[in-house]
């Protein structure tokens, strides 16, 4: 073929050109780190590391949602704890109240006893979690029980996601569970005022009802705390496999860039030596 | 006489077809760095032999002609290249300012601000009645909607820039081809008595320059004049006249020729090639494109969340509250008031409830809508219709529906099946229906208690820890929707069909897809650009001027030229001889 002296300097151009192009690609994807570093780079990588990135934030949140419930259960499981043993305190009170040699005085000021423990039933109802209570149902801001144990919250118990489709109670309905020990308590109570012996007896029944109960719904709450648990396990792997996936389509691997640069850089320079050759032949340097 | 003299006249023929030689090769080497030169060759021809003494005799050298190497062919082929690749490169400039919009590495990105938007439903749905979460949600709402109205402002932006490029390139355009018909009339004049090879350069140099704005063909005529004609067969350039194009149409951003008989052909859609086919594309097909799509995505996240939003209530009732969409006519039926979801609206109905000065549930009330029949004026009488005005009143502002209450009353709304509060704008949390018009509704702005996290139970009562509405909204992050998208092409027109997808999903894959047309833009600029190059080195093997062989040819003549010096100079000493003897 015939060489013009314009397609010397036009092809030295071209070459030196996209020569230079691919050594600063490859030195983008060194010193960035990142295999992806625009839209064009890889578009399909690109739209999946998005959806891993919405992935992970969701991740996150389900995390901080598990932790926010594990503060009310684990509340709920010390308050359900105190009521427990109040019951059996109860328990022990009324065994003792119902033998026979026991005078009406004595039974009296056992009422006392009683207050207080209903006192604190329904302190532990109030029970709250940074200002919201948790045995309100859904009436967080209200004071669930007041001083008589009459309950001011609603039925639905406080439900919060700690997945896309999964749902958990982390509240409860305060009247379902305290309501019915409140009123044996109650009644209890007005059977020692009244010294009536027969009445303490069906008050025992009772208690023993409520505490399998209340041991029914501790071993609900940790049932729960332990589903939350899991399920914490769960997206921890998730955030790393997750993660780790991004790193895969987002991270250069760094052996390689360097690698291509040190290539590209090698092209370049033979290519600059042999174009400062070939630019200064010319004939009249021989004529 | 007839011999020495004849020498003498052979001698001079070559000393001035050498001299011309020389000339031609100079000629050659001041173009060696000229762009579209194509080299010169003096064509040397023996002069007609003539009878001397019944002898046929050569009569010397003469030039016949100064021919140029071309290749016509591989020529147009380089031209179609070079339009393709100016078209090509153009693009690739503003895609490449499309991917620096949607760039979503940063955490600046749309796709991270709707993390933290139903992230932030989420902290709403566990702690229902803080503020602090309300504000935050707020502010992060807020961000997203900003950021869908810069988006919309600077593809409007980009848009504009493209039309202003159209409109100067047609100004580069016109002087260019009013310039060649110039050239047209010289050449002409010209080759009547001779060839106009260096016009003829200059003009093709000017043509290879149209050639980069837009695609032409054009045609030598037999007296060296060109005819250019561009997209849809328009007539640029005849003779010493050119054809200008122009800005036009009802946006001034359309391309239009004016033909012969003086009317206007809006040619912008047959211009595929070059800087001006390239913008247009990118104009039209890219920018247009993703202009339509993210309306769509910002319509389809405003209806959905709006939707699940006027389902709920916040922390308080409303004491008086105005529909945030405008419609045109509001004793016309629901479903063709004008209302921009009007086609949302089906039959069904709303629950109002009433609120004393205490904040005690009081009443409801249960209002039907018919989406054919219902109109706007006829829901104001009906909630009028509640109480007989006392506590509750509605009232038709400016096309808007306001519902106030008076003595102390507040009222909710819960269950609306019709989909009507959404689309009139009340109790929603965005306003707008496209990307530049999305924001966050002032009733929230102004009152966060108003972010509608709790839904009313059937007993009317509400509840500051109830988060039923929080968490439908939260469902929506992964609730498929249909959200339209549009295929745009300046031939066949745009089309709008769908896909079902989550919002972060589209959102997602819009980003993907303006990354794969960038990428494929790239890939045509660097084809287009290969192309170029060889297509070059195959016309410049055929036309560049190579020095060396100047030089050679430059020396050949030389030593020619010196040659026939000498045999003037052998005939002079001829003549002499002959002259001396006696």
């Amino acid at each position: 073929m015939r060489v013009a002296n314009k397609y010397i300097f036009e092809s030295i151009k071209y070459n030196l050109g996209s020569i230079s192009e691919e050594l600063s690609k490859a030195n983008e994807i060194a010193t960035t780190g990142k295999r992806i570093n625009s839209l064009s780079d890889d578009p399909v990588g690109l739209t999946q590391s998005l959806n891993i990135r919405s992935n992970l934030a969701s991740i996150e949140q389900m995390g901080r949602n598990i932790s926010y419930g594990n503060s009310w259960l684990t509340t709920s499981e010390s308050a359900l704890t105190s009521v427990k043993n109040i019951i059996s305190d109860t328990k022990v009170l009324c065994i003792q109240m119902a033998n026979a040699t026991i005078g009406p005085e004595q039974r009296s000021s056992a009422a006392e006893t009683v207050q207080n423990m209903l006192d604190e039933i329904v302190s532990l109802g109030n029970t709250d979690v940074a200002g919201n209570y948790i045995f309100a149902g859904s009436k967080t801001d209200t004071i669930p029980f007041d001083q008589d144990g009459n309950y001011y919250g609603d039925s639905n118990a406080f439900t919060i996601k700690i997945g896309k489709n999964s749902t958990i109670e982390i509240g409860s309905a305060g009247d379902a569970v305290f309501g019915s020990v409140l009123n044996t308590l109650s009644d209890l109570k007005d059977a020692l005022q009244n010294n009536d012996v027969d009445d303490i007896q069906n008050a025992m029944d009772n208690l023993d009802g409520h505490f399998d109960d209340i041991t029914a719904k501790i071993s609900d709450v940790g049932s729960k705390m332990n589903r939350m648990e899991i399920k914490d396990k769960i997206y921890q792997d998730f955030d790393f496999t997750n993660t780790e996936r991004l790193s895969k389509i987002e991270d250069a691997d760094i052996a390689e860039a360097i690698m291509n640069v040190k290539a590209a850089e090698l092209t370049y320079q033979a290519a600059l030596a042999s174009s400062s050759k070939v630019m200064t032949l010319t004939l009249m340097d021989y004529l | 006489m007839s011999g020495i003299g004849m020498i003498l006249n052979i001698a001079a023929t070559a000393l001035n077809a050498q001299q011309n030689g020389i000339g031609v090769t100079a000629h050659n080497i001041a173009n060696v760095n000229t762009e579209g030169y194509s080299r010169q060759r003096a064509v040397l021809d023996a002069r007609q032999p003539g009878l001397y003494g019944g002898l046929v005799m050569g009569r010397g050298v003469e030039v016949e002609t100064v021919s140029q190497y071309s290749d016509k062919l591989i020529e147009n082929r380089l031209m179609q290249e070079e339009s393709n690749m100016s078209s090509a490169s153009e693009m690739e400039k503003y895609m490449q300012v499309m991917e620096g919009l949607f760039n979503e590495n940063s955490d600046t990105g749309i796709s991270t601000m709707l993390s933290d938007f139903w992230n932030g439903w989420y902290d709403i749905s566990n702690n229902p009645s803080g503020a602090s979460e309300r504000i935050l949600l707020y502010e992060h709402s807020s961000l997203i909607t900003e950021q869908f109205n810069t988006l919309a402002s600077d593809l409007n932006q980009i848009e504009t820039d493209l039309t202003n490029a159209v409109s100067t390139g047609l100004g580069e355009i016109n002087d260019i081809t009013n310039e060649i018909a110039h050239l047209n009339d010289q050449i002409v004049g010209m080759e009547a008595s001779g060839s106009a090879n260096d016009l003829k350069d200059k003009r093709n140099t000017l043509v290879s320059e149209l050639n980069e704005y837009l695609d032409i063909k054009s045609f030598e005529q037999s007296n060296g004049s060109l005819t250019i004609v561009s997209a849809k067969g328009c007539t640029l350039v005849q003779g010493g006249s050119n054809y200008e194009l122009e800005m036009g149409g009802t946006n001034g951003d359309r391309v239009i020729w004016q033909n012969s008989s003086g009317s206007d052909v809006d040619v912008t859609n047959y211009i595929s090639n070059g800087k001006l086919g390239g913008w247009l594309d990118t104009r039209d097909e890219v920018v247009a494109k993703y202009q339509l799509d993210l309306d769509a995505l910002a319509k389809e996240f405003t209806w959905s969340v709006n939707k699940q939003h006027s389902q709920g209530v916040g922390l308080e009732g409303f004491s008086s509250v105005t529909g945030s969409y405008q419609a045109t006519d509001t004793s016309a039926a629901l479903n063709s008031t004008g209302l921009g979801f009007a086609d949302k609206i089906v039959d069904g109905d709303f629950r109002v409830c009433l609120y004393d000065s205490n904040g005690n549930y009081d009443s409801d009330a249960i209002l039907a809508i018919d989406a054919d029949l219902t109109t706007i004026d006829g829901i104001a009488t009906a909630i009028n219709g509640i109480d007989g005005g006392t506590n509750i009143s509605a009232t038709v502002v400016d096309d808007k529906l306001q519902i106030s209450s008076a003595n102390g009353y507040t009222f909710a709304f819960s269950d609306d099946n019709s989909n009507v509060l959404a689309a009139l704008g009340i109790n929603t949390f965005f306003i707008g229906s496209d990307a530049a018009g999305m924001a966050v509704n002032d009733v929230i702005g102004l009152n966060k208690n108003n972010i509608a996290a709790a839904q009313i139970g059937s007993d009317g009562a509400m509840a500051s820890g109830n988060n039923a509405n929080a968490l439908a909204v939260t469902d929506l992050q992964n609730t498929a929707l249909s959200i339209s998208q549009s295929t745009c092409d300046r031939i066949n027109g745009n089309t709008q069909g769908s896909i079902t997808s989550t919002i972060e999903g589209y959102y997602h894959s819009m980003v993907g897809s303006i990354g794969i047309a960038s990428a494929s833009v790239s890939r045509d600029r660097s084809f287009s650009e290969l192309m170029v190059n060889e297509l070059s080195n195959i016309r410049d093997s055929i036309s560049a001027v190579s020095l060396d062989e100047e030089m050679t040819n430059l020396i050949a003549y030389q030593h020619a030229y010196a040659a026939a010096a000498k045999l003037i100079s052998v005939s002079d000493e001829m003549l002499k001889t002959l002259l001396e003897v006696k």
